[in-house]
């Protein structure tokens, strides 16, 4: 059976419960290529026995729910699965799961959830802002996680003076910093006017990033290894290398 | 705002210190913009392979010495520029705010002399801390035959300073750099390091090098072996308490018949990284390495050479191997190390469950046991042609970011 959720906490608890003891039950949160005869069911959170289940698996690992929130980030294509076996080990051991490595379903976890905070610590270095007329910063990215959340302590701690915005728009959703609060809202796309400066700023940068490189030593594998293609949309120094 | 030619003279000259990172200071932002992060931070990877983190320039590439090496010297005929502390400022400000840099790393030629560039770097910090309230990574180097006072100063508002000691002798030093000694090298980084243990034991407010000291020297530019290099290095942490000693390339930029026409091996500094890292997180000793007057294979890397070289330490059984000894198995990390760690104790550990944990075994299963198991081969002459050939195929030697992330993270910081 085939159990569809929508990717929330409590859709994924209620799904684990109901799935729990069937032996060929596969999680999914997107829409699948069904096989011939697959029988599926749609789960609906329902607070209360989500609620029940958290407790439950808590009084097995007080931590998990930092790695069920982590592993529901993840874009990973088998990200359901990956959380439904760890999920599924813990409630079987009943005690934290998270160092027997040696068992595939811990591993896997440890490894999704590994990409997810490696993809944050990333950001820290390549988001790239930009200065809007009424000094408030703007950052678009298209992470392969959905962290963009995440990265406001991090940003509020060092920018604390100035309002910012870092726009999620592959998932359009932003996380605002006003100058005293953090949330986070829907965004499907953003006008911004750039402030005077901006341009300069950025032709300075290109400038610096060019000639702080040392063109004898030549290591393209090496930089496309720490700062994947897939990134450099955003960032005015790569951009001119972008087809 | 600094102009863009200014920009590009004084970054080109000052492109060639190896040190970008940013870690090891958890300064505050206090009331500004601003603050350490000590994991390091990397903002962006320039074609040759090397993170930016810090915004790395000269505040002046207009120099009164002479080292030979060097294409700022006195007698070059290159462009040359001196920027104001004021166009400094403004720059890292607007980088740092689009977060470009993580901070910045100021050096500068000795300009006028070496009083005058100290009190022009000093002027510099102490603006960017007081004035425009900046608190994130700031690394200072340090100008030799300054006077001690500036040193102490610009201290106060760094998170890091280096004096390079620029070449593995004196011998050498007073060849190629002249006007540089031993001594204007080595006792500001002693006195530096006296001041800093001082600050900490009197638990006085603020900062005082929270990140410590690093230093740099060049390598294949003078005749210095590996052994002696590492020899120097070893004692640069152990007596001086050196965060970091980097190497560099000789890349010749400058024609002089004291100087080979041709640069050093990446290759070379390469195994000479391999081998610091050896010294100071997998336990190791210099003399462990590589004999006083000999060189670090360029087939093998220094791990398993020694292992190698010291067939009556192996097989080690992973189920019962303390942590020290795990890490000297060539092909074991910190992170597959800490995996075992971790997994052991919840069961007995198998070849299949070293696969299952994405350990690599390529190397290391000529070097343990699990479970009395061992599928390795102990044929010196065979282990040695394997080892070279994976060598050969592992080429410029990848990090897996996920299987190795403790030590990527490091490398991230500009420290590889
Ligand atoms: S002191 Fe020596 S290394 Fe430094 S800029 Fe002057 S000539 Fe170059």
């Amino acid at each position: 059976m085939i159990y569809f959720y929508d990717g929330s906490k409590p859709s994924f608890l209620t799904a684990l419960l109901a799935a729990y003891s069937d032996d060929g039950a596969v999680l999914s949160s997107r829409s699948a290529q069904l096989g011939l005869g697959e029988k599926t069911v749609f789960v609906h959170a329902d607070p209360q026995r989500a609620e029940k289940a958290e407790q439950r698996l808590l009084s097995y690992d007080p931590k998990c729910m930092q790695d069920l929130d982590l592993l529901l980030r993840s874009g990973a294509d088998d990200r359901d699965k990956v959380a439904f076996d760890y999920f599924r080990l813990l409630a079987a051991r009943k005690h934290p799961v998270r160092g027997m490595l040696a068992e595939d379903a811990a591993a896997a976890a440890d490894d999704c959830i590994r990409r997810v905070e490696y993809e944050v610590h990333r950001f820290h270095g390549f988001v790239r802002f930009l200065e809007s007329a009424s000094g408030a910063l703007y950052a678009p990215i298209a992470p392969d996680n959905d962290i963009c959340d995440l990265l406001l302590p991090h940003f509020c701690a060092r920018l604390a003076q100035c309002p910012f915005v870092i726009h999620d728009v592959k998932r359009k959703r932003a996380a605002v910093y006003d100058g005293t609060h953090t949330f986070t809202a829907p965004l499907d796309r953003a006008e911004v006017a750039l402030s005077a400066d901006e341009a300069a700023w950025q032709e300075l940068w290109k400038k610096y990033y060019k000639s702080v490189n040392i063109p004898s030593r030549e290591r393209l594998k090496q930089m496309r290894g720490y700062m994947p293609v897939r990134y450099w949309k955003f960032m005015p120094e790569k951009l001119g290398d972008l087809k | 705002m600094i102009s863009e030619e200014k920009l590009q003279i004084l970054t080109e000259s000052a492109k060639y210190d190896v040190s970008c990172s940013s870690s090891g200071s958890r300064r505050k932002n206090e009331g500004g913009i601003g603050n350490g992060y000590a994991a390091g931070c990397c903002h962006s990877f320039t074609p040759d392979g090397r993170c930016i983190s810090l915004l790395k320039i000269l505040l002046s590439n207009d120099c009164i010495f002479r080292c030979k090496y060097c294409m700022s010297r006195a007698d070059a005929d290159v462009p040359r520029a001196t920027a104001t502390p004021e166009e400094i400022c403004t720059l890292v400000m607007d980088f740092y705010k689009r977060n470009y840099i993580e901070g910045l790393f100021l050096s500068s030629a000795v300009v006028k002399s070496p009083d005058y560039a100290m009190e022009q770097l000093v002027r510099t910090v102490k603006m960017l801390r007081t004035e425009y309230n900046f608190h994130g990574y700031i690394h200072v180097k340090g100008i030799p035959h300054a006077d001690s006072l500036l040193a102490h100063e610009a201290a106060k508002y760094a998170d890091r300073m280096s004096y390079n000691i620029e070449l593995p002798s004196e011998t050498s030093l007073k060849l190629l750099a002249p006007q540089k000694s031993k001594e204007s090298l080595l006792l500001p980084m002693k006195q530096l390091q006296r001041e800093t243990l001082a600050f900490r034991a009197e638990k006085r407010k603020g900062y005082f090098l929270p990140a410590g000291q690093t230093t740099q020297m060049i390598i294949g530019a003078s005749p210095e072996p590996d052994g002696q290099i590492l020899r120097l290095t070893q004692s640069l942490y152990r007596a001086n308490g050196l965060k970091r000693v980097y190497y560099s390339s000789y890349v010749p930029v400058v024609q002089d018949s004291l100087l080979p026409a041709v640069g050093a091996k990446p290759m070379r500094e390469h195994r000479l990284y391999e081998a610091d890292w050896l010294l100071r997180f997998y336990g190791f000793s210099a003399e462990e390495i590589v004999e006083d007057d000999g060189n670090l294979s360029l087939e093998l890397d220094p791990k398993c050479a020694w292992a190698l070289r010291n067939p009556q330490f192996f097989p080690v059984e992973v189920n019962r191997a303390p942590l020290e000894v795990l890490l000297r198995v060539p092909g074991i990390g910190a992170r597959s190390a800490q995996k075992i760690l971790s997994a052991r104790r919840y069961a007995k550990l198998g070849f299949s469950d070293l696969k299952k944990m994405r350990v690599v075994l390529k190397r290391a299963r000529h070097f343990i046991t699990a479970g009395g198991k061992f599928f390795g081969t102990e044929n010196q002459a065979v282990l040695r042609g394997l080892l070279t050939a994976g060598e050969a195929q592992a080429g410029a030697v990848q990090l897996d970011f996920f299987r190795e992330l403790q030590a990527a993270r490091t490398a991230l910081t500009g420290e590889l």
